[in-house]
């Protein structure tokens, strides 16, 4: 008798009958799915090398949007860098905050003129960039893996309009 | 007896709409259908044989207007080609690679006049070259299409700067 009750929960579980409550239950849990993994923290798969070795290729982490709805970025979070929507995003590092000077020295990250720390880069780095200022509502953002040509990198500076948001971890 | 009814009738609804969207489609599905046209045949499998190959390029001219204008500043280009001559560079290109795919993401359509279409999107070309090199380019594109004999045809394109060096 108990065998069969269990029997029985295992089946219900499984095979749920098809009530109204059970539609509601299926739609408010498919709603919520949407919105929080949608426009909360929508995962992400990391393609490419450029912020290597701090994120490696194919590992997967969550984007949390929002975050910059009140605030600003600040200098070495990373970021995520919409196109045309948010399907395909860039992962960049932001180097230098709107209207400082950003430049590169033989490798060496220079932001007004002062040498940056930047204990993330571990790849040797021979770039060379003349001094440039960072606009108004931008902010200059930069991979960690340097280890190839300046020419083959992408980078730069992206308007405010175009970060999405920060990696969870 | 009433909730199985209720649900039978949701499903006719939703079949008929279904049928309507697939046999009357709008616009925007036109457009995207060109689209998804360009990225099939720029795109090539490894291996790929001679008629595949020709079919393809030979059918990217059918999706241009007669002069289309391309801009792109990243690699300081700009000017307008023919159809022929965009198919003719496109096969050039594809020669250089033994696989090459096209995708692309987050389209938006706006109808700025009638019989014109802007089409912000991103792409992306993935693939290989004859030598072994990746190819990974990711850029946000502005298309204007136009409709010339009841068929979207791509007049205008340019490459959007995302980060400026």
């Amino acid at each position: 008798m108990e065998r069969m009750a269990v029997n029985k929960k295992v089946r219900q579980f499984f095979f749920p009958s098809f009530t109204p409550q059970f539609l509601i239950r299926v739609s408010v849990i498919a709603l919520f799915a949407y919105l929080f993994f949608g426009h909360i923290f929508t995962p992400l798969l990391i393609q490419g090398h450029s912020m290597e070795p701090t994120y490696r290729d194919g590992s997967v982490n969550f984007c949390l949007k929002w975050r910059y709805l009140f605030s600003k970025p600040k200098r070495h979070e990373v970021v995520t860098v919409r196109f045309a929507g948010s399907k395909v995003m860039l992962l960049k590092r932001v180097i230098a905050l709107e209207g400082e000077r950003v430049e590169f020295r033989h490798g060496k990250l220079f932001v007004d003129k002062k040498e940056m720390d930047e204990p993330y880069v571990r790849y040797p780095c021979s770039w060379n960039l003349p001094p440039r200022q960072v606009e108004k509502d931008c902010v200059y953002v930069v991979g960690d893996n340097r280890s190839m040509p300046i020419e083959n990198h992408v980078f730069g500076q992206a308007s405010m309009k175009r970060i999405v948001g920060v990696l969870l971890w | 007896m009433r909730f199985k009814n209720i649900i039978i009738g949701a499903l006719v609804v939703v079949i008929g709409i279904g049928v309507t969207i697939y046999f009357f489609p709008s616009e925007e599905k036109k457009i995207k259908k060109q689209f998804r046209l360009l990225a099939e045949w720029v795109s090539k499998d490894p291996g790929e044989n001679t008629f595949t190959m020709a079919y393809k390029v030979k059918n990217i001219s059918t999706l241009f207007d007669g002069t289309c204008e391309f801009k792109i500043p990243v690699y300081s280009f700009s000017g307008s080609y023919t159809p022929e001559e965009i198919s003719g560079y496109a096969a050039r290109g594809r020669l250089f690679c033994s696989q090459l795919y096209l995708k692309f993401y987050d389209l938006v359509i706006v109808f700025p006049e009638k019989g014109v279409a802007k089409v912000t999107l991103t792409a992306k070309l993935t693939g290989k070259s004859n030598v072994g090199e990746y190819i990974d380019e990711t850029h946000e594109l502005e298309f204007v299409l136009k409709k010339i004999e009841k068929r979207w045809l791509f007049s205008k394109f340019e490459v959007v700067e995302v980060l400026k060096k």
